[in-house]
């Protein structure tokens, strides 16, 4: 016989979510994801002057306002047609940087990792060091991790002013600079995250753990000696005794916006959309549908430069706040994972061929994300002149449309608005988490982290430690999904 | 042990992560010096689900002591007043949050939605949000004007956009010792010791400013008050004496305006953000207490006075003398 159970609130996440599912002789026959909360930002956005985008938008989600800050940005200086200095481009990759490094780095310690202390791994090899590094809150590696976070956040502050939500970041430039001193003090605060990622995190250096390139040097390398006091690889070892190589399989499409605008007109990490092979993407093909959402329309399924926000809360068979967006009709899973396999991330990309999307691939994708960045980072430092500006006069006056399209820590971020008499006649906004986590849309076609909890194998459907994993592995924002 | 119990409304959880950015003490090490027990935190605590509504429950049985209740993001009332734009474990949110403050011994409002609406009041309050116990400068919010918790004070509010973690952990501190009395706080209820200065002060375009040197663009040197749409002399917060992300920054120092983001009547009477509104030649956000007359005078005479230095520096992006 079916159960049904609900986790409510489904926390550990940013923001609101409540789960069902339907388990059944110990298997999820059915998911339902749902956003349970409204604010209304697209609401608030019409009739103010375009530049508020800039001030209203980062305050959707408290863990990643610069990264609002830059789909805004961006969308303001497709219609302003803005230019920006070289210097600009680095600066803004440093505050995109920096966050997503931040987040995925909170994530790991401080959402995803608590989890792995459940007393259903007592039987595991690794269970004592887990616990005593990885206990919410308390846990050493959870202690060192969050002061290593703060220490490192103030890049932000000498690149960005204040964050969460700086103002630095415009269509033409940013309005902090840089000098000798702040360049050299960022630099060594840099240097001091890259020292806690090699000593604790690791355990070798940066170089030599970017160097590995297929699943099988991984794990030569797990076997040397000398790593083995490092988080990964007790993560490593954990992910292999519990099987999170077999749970929480995707819909197997990803997609990437591209990130990192660079001077020569190129993204350091690539666009694409990823179904068997790589397409160019194409933002045309997404529509957000409202089958299952509690928003009322004329129609089901508009791109986001027509989207209208009408929530209706009473709506028949609707179970979340949240539009569930699609790619020529179909779900698509976003986030580290399939920048990862657009990048062609040769670890990420063997490790895919090996053992397919699941909690271990997704976790992982996310944890060399957060080295290959650090990493970029002090590239991307090196290429600022102080002597050289940081900003170009603006335009006060906007075309009809700007687009803003970014990478979020958890994925794909679009910003689509509608300008008249230099005026927001429409903004919508879609999210990372709205592509993972949403719901249903008219067809009945779940959303990925619905399909990805359906078939599991749940040991104990009392405490479901397996449903964790998966959708804790999604890094869920549901603060940016509802907005 | 003090329990606190730490809840998120309408919230971007913003001001969770801004806490967790605290340094000495940590966010962490905050709760072990202040010998504070966390019953939950939605983004730190590892219970979820019904581990979370027994916690609930034992607090408004009076099982459990609630010594602190803080509150970060807005309380949700609509749509039409139903609450349902936040249901909570099935129950709309703003009710679990009522009964909470009738159980608290002291409750605090982090962040500027949970004290006085916040951005998502934004275009009229058409999403119909309000904070704990205002809505922007008027007293009422969810709460109503006459509501103190068990200790006999209102709820504290600690505004900001996000808060800065030394106000969140310094008022934790000051509520817990019993150091903060109705005479302590401001008439939006906020603690006087953090919101009684203003971001203009340490700034450290403070001599531009003094001579009326404005920056004319972004990413200059200059003052942001005269054209750029600061609003650093009406914003009452310590930010610029106080700094933030480990001393490093503020809103002024990354080159953008201040928005006064503490303000009981942000986002919307803050408008523009990038330039600033005048009559004639005179900005009309002029600093609080200061008669506008004497300010048109003397900013003339600073003009006239203005160093060669500042003039070149003002309009220029990199330090020149």
């Amino acid at each position: 016989m079916a159960t049904l159970i609900a986790i409510d609130p489904f926390n550990r996440i940013e923001g609101d979510l409540r789960v069902e599912i339907e388990v059944e002789d110990n298997t999820v026959t059915f998911a339902k994801s749902s956003g349970i909360m409204f604010r209304g930002f697209e609401r608030i956005m019409s009739g103010r002057s375009p530049m508020d985008a800039l001030v209203i938008t980062p305050r959707i989600c408290g863990i990643c306002s610069g990264s609002h800050g830059v789909a805004a940005s961006k969308a303001l200086a497709l219609a302003q047609s803005a230019e920006m200095p070289e210097n600009a481009y680095y600066m803004k990759n440093l505050i995109l940087g920096i966050e997503v490094v931040m987040s995925h780095l909170s994530h790991f310690y401080l959402l995803f990792a608590p989890d792995l202390t459940s007393p259903r791994y007592k039987g595991l090899s690794v269970y004592e060091k887990v616990n005593h590094r990885f206990t919410a809150m308390k846990g050493s590696s959870v202690v060192m991790a969050l002061n290593a976070r703060q220490s490192a956040l103030e890049i932000m502050g000498l690149v960005g002013g204040k964050w969460p939500n700086s103002l630095a970041i415009h269509p033409t430039g940013t309005t902090s600079t840089m000098n000798l001193s702040t360049l050299t003090r960022t630099i060594g605060i840099l240097k001091e995250f890259q020292d806690f990622l090699e000593k604790r995190f690791l355990n070798c250096s940066l170089g030599e753990w970017l160097d590995i390139d297929s699943f099988d040097k991984l794990l030569k390398w797990q076997e040397k000696s000398g790593h083995n006091g490092s988080d990964i690889v007790l993560f490593l070892t954990m992910c292999l005794e519990a099987g999170f190589d077999r749970i929480g399989k995707g819909p197997n499409r990803y997609m990437s916006y591209g990130a990192y605008d660079l001077p020569d007109g190129s993204t350091w990490l690539p666009s694409g959309f990823f179904e068997n092979r790589l397409h160019p993407l194409d933002q045309t093909l997404i529509k957000e549908h409202i089958g299952a959402s509690y928003f009322r329309d004329a129609v089901e399924a508009r791109h986001p430069l027509e989207g209208v926000t009408a929530p209706l809360v009473d709506k028949s068979g609707a179970y979340s706040w949240a539009k569930a967006p699609r790619y020529e009709g179909k779900t698509v899973e976003v986030g580290p994972l399939a920048r990862m396999i657009i990048a062609d991330d040769p670890l990420l990309t063997d490790m895919m061929q090996q053992m397919d999307s699941s909690v271990m691939t997704r976790m992982f994708a996310r944890l060399r994300e957060m080295c290959r960045l650090t990493k970029e980072m002090s590239l991307w430092l090196e290429k600022i002149n102080p002597a050289e500006p940081f900003y170009a006069s603006p335009s006060s006056r906007f075309s009809a449309t700007g687009i803003g399209l970014t990478e979020a820590a958890r994925g794909s971020l679009g910003h689509w608005m509608k300008i008249s008499s230099n005026l927001i006649e429409n903004y919508q906004v879609v999210t990372p988490s709205a592509w993972n986590m949403s719901p249903r849309d008219e067809s009945g076609q779940p959303g990925p982290v619905e399909q990805a909890l359906t078939g599991v194998h749940v040991a104990d459907p009392k405490d479901p430690v397996e449903v964790n994993h998966i959708i804790r592995s999604f890094d869920p924002c549901m603060s940016c999904t509802v907005h | 042990m003090h329990n606190l119990l730490w809840l998120q409304g309408a919230s971007c959880g913003g001001d969770t992560i801004s806490f967790l950015n605290s340094e000495q003490p940590s966010a962490l090490s905050s709760f072990e010096v202040l010998n504070i027990n966390v019953l939950w935190h939605p983004f730190l605590s590892r219970e979820q689900g019904d581990d979370v509504v027994t916690i609930f429950q034992k607090i408004l049985a009076g099982e459990t002591k609630l010594d602190l209740l803080i509150l970060e993001g807005a309380i949700p009332h609509g749509p039409d007043n139903t609450g349902k734009f936040f249901m909570f474990h099935g129950r709309p949110f703003r009710e679990w949050l009522a009964e909470f403050c009738k159980q608290a011994e002291m409750v605090i409002a982090v962040g500027t939605c949970a004290a006085f609406g916040g951005v998502v009041t934004g275009h009229e309050n058409v999403n119909e949000m309000s904070g704990l116990q205002f809505l922007h400068n008027q007293k009422g919010g969810l709460l109503g004007p006459n509501f103190v918790s068990k200790k006999g004070l209102p709820v504290v509010n600690v505004p900001g956009c996000p808060s800065h973690p030394d106000w969140i952990v310094e008022t934790i501190t000051a509520v817990l010792k019993g150091w903060l009395h109705m005479e302590d706080l401001d008439d939006f209820h906020r603690p006087q010791v953090f919101f009684s200065k203003l971001a203009h002060h340490g700034c450290p375009r403070n001599e531009y400013y003094e001579f009326k040197a404005s920056a004319v663009r972004y990413s200059q040197q200059g003052c942001l008050f005269e054209f750029l749409g600061c609003k650093g002399t009406l914003c009452e917060s310590d930010c610029n004496e106080r700094l933030w992300l480990g001393r490093t920054g503020s809103c002024t120092r990354g080159g953008f305006p201040c928005i006064a983001c503490t303000s009981p009547l942000f986002p919307d009477k803050q408008r523009p953000y990038f330039s600033t509104r005048k009559i004639g030649d005179v900005p009309v956000t002029l600093p609080l207490d200061v008669p506008k007359a004497w300010f048109v005078g003397i900013s003339g005479m600073s003009k006239l006075a203005c160093p060669e230095r500042l003039k070149k520096n003002a309009v220029s992006s990199k330090w020149i003398t």
